[in-house]
């Protein structure tokens, strides 16, 4: 056999073992969120989204009250998250750029994206449910805060140090103070990144449930009171999964979906941000 | 008559200047000459000699970099502009930059040029406008891009990003304009319009620019400077210098026996 005959026998097997491991990781993608289409689609209907939840054992009744809640926790922690996330990743890649401290946080906030969700669960279970003494949909909104803070910082801080520093020379030969040209110039070179970096981060808490299960924990009944349990659909899934009814796992299902439907939205919005940007 | 009497103002007088980068590397070595008002000044010299450093001093750029020392004075309008208390803020918006490459900000032509406007508190929109066309209209682009002034400056080629930066310096109305190399990113017609755009400045305000075209040197500027490894060889008038220098070394460069 020549050199060439085995060169290609090789590449040969090199290209059907990794071929068949991308079909193997694309098969289980697939087969889970088709299942989750079939018996999710199936379980849908109006009621779902405006009803509430009918007493354990009964037909009927809906998941309004998880819906209005995981909006509400999630766009909290959205508000508390991003400002603190981008404040923070603007001062590592401007004003501590090249400083060791700046390179300190950077390490530390990848660290804490890997941080498992359920550790900021009980963090925050710590601090803020049992001094306050009863679970609450602020404590949720924090924990969720925690895991989107570190995302947004890096993501900040790349798109930041992306920006040409040209240009901010630029702006700063026109006589523009440091913040302004942070704020004018250079945000809206890093603009789009900086954007999609939040999205991503709101989809990657929308589908978070250890944490919730800690803080904002659940609640069968509507409630907008940030200052209470709050139900979730992540909590929701994992209790009607678990439970015994045949209708709370239909709704279990109807739930999966309709937050797979929300994250795939926001990811693929933000990867056309990402391409419309960079075409 | 009077022309001749504005040519010979000294605007910024440079005495004895040291500059040093971080790290103390002698970057600029007692430099002194007067940058004449409403002229063409050139800062020639081969790569690394100090006229880019020279050319950053006077608009303080070297300030937004740790442990750069400045040691000498600069004089602009009775003052010395390298002291403690000058605004930068102010001293950018009278002495102007345009650099290498064109930077345009990424917004639309039209905001680019308002935007050191807006730095200065104007907010009026009929203001704004009168003052974005004039500056447009100054930096030759205007024909170019009055039907397309809300669109991306990204929109623009290289040359007329070039001159669009040069308008957005304008619209502040500074005395003096600095050039690094404005025309080494660009082809050669723009490049023409650019020089041609610098002979027609220079009746309004004063320009500085380094090049490493010394045919460019030659075309545009009344006064040129040599420069060699942080010092100044010989400053004078362009004919004398591209005729008949007084130093050897200016010789040997423009003679292109070296650099």
């Amino acid at each position: 056999m020549t050199r060439a005959q085995q060169r290609k026998i090789e590449g040969g097997i090199a290209l059907t073992l990794s071929t068949l491991a991308a079909f193997l990781g694309l098969f289980w993608l697939v087969f889970i969120l088709g299942d989750v289409l079939v018996h999710g689609i199936k379980a849908l209907n109006l009621s779902l989204f405006l009803s509430d939840p009918a007493p354990p054992g009964m037909e009927g009744g809906g998941l309004k009250n998880a819906f209005i809640g995981q909006l509400l926790i999630t766009l909290f922690a959205t508000m508390i998250g991003v400002p603190v996330g981008v404040l923070g990743g603007t001062f590592l890649a401007e004003y501590a750029r090249g400083r060791k401290i700046a390179r300190i946080i950077s390490v530390l906030a990848d660290i804490m994206v890997s941080v498992p969700s359920i550790v900021i669960g009980t963090f925050i279970y710590a601090i803020l449910v049992r001094p306050m003494g009863h679970f609450s949909g602020w404590a949720g909104s924090v924990a969720l805060s925690i895991i989107m803070i570190p995302v947004v910082l890096r993501t900040t801080e790349d798109m930041l140090s992306l920006v040409p520093w040209t240009l901010r020379e630029a702006a700063f030969a026109l006589g523009a103070p440091y913040y302004k040209v942070i704020t004018q110039v250079v945000y809206r070179g890093a603009a789009t990144g900086i954007l999609t970096g939040i999205l991503l981060s709101i989809a990657r808490v929308a589908g978070e449930t250890a944490p919730l299960l800690f803080t904002s924990f659940n609640n069968s009944f509507f409630s907008t009171d940030m200052k209470g349990p709050m139900s979730s659909l992540t909590v929701t899934i994992f209790q009607y999964a678990m439970g015994p009814y045949e209708d709370w796992h239909a709704q279990a299902w109807a739930a999966a979906f309709v937050i797979t439907v929300f994250i795939l939205f926001l990811t693929i919005t933000g990867r056309l941000i990402i391409k419309w940007r960079y075409k | 008559m009077e022309v001749q009497v504005v040519a010979d103002t000294t605007e910024i007088e440079v005495k004895g200047l040291d500059f040093y980068y971080s790290g103390d590397i002698h970057a600029l070595k007692n430099i002194s000459l007067s940058i004449k008002k409403n002229n063409v000044t050139a800062l020639i010299g081969p790569s690394g000699c100090g006229k880019t450093t020279l050319l950053r001093c006077f608009n303080r750029m070297h300030d937004l970099y740790p442990h750069n020392k400045y040691a000498g004075e600069i004089i602009f309008q009775g003052s010395n502009l390298l002291s403690r208390e000058t605004d930068l803020i102010n001293l950018r918006s009278r002495i102007g930059m345009v650099f290498q490459k064109p930077i345009p900000f990424p917004m639309t032509i039209f905001d680019n040029i308002a935007y050191g406007l807006k730095l200065r508190g104007i907010s009026k929109k009929s203001e704004l406008a009168e003052k974005v066309e004039k500056a447009l209209h100054h930096a030759a682009l205007w024909d170019e891009v009055k039907d397309k002034i809300h669109a991306s400056a990204y929109e623009l080629s290289g040359g007329q990003q070039q001159r669009l930066v040069i308008a957005r310096a304008l619209a502040v109305e500074p005395e003096v304009l600095l050039f690094d190399e404005p025309t080494s990113a660009l082809d050669p017609i723009s490049t023409a319009k650019i020089e041609e755009l610098a002979g027609i400045l220079k009746n309004d305000i004063t320009i500085i620019i380094v090049t490493h075209n010394m045919q460019q040197a030659a075309r545009i500027s009344d006064w040129t400077g040599f420069m060699m490894l942080g010092e100044l060889i010989e400053f004078d008038k362009t004919d004398k210098i591209f005729t008949a220098p007084s130093e050897k070394l200016t010789e040997e460069y423009i003679t292109g026996r070296f650099g």
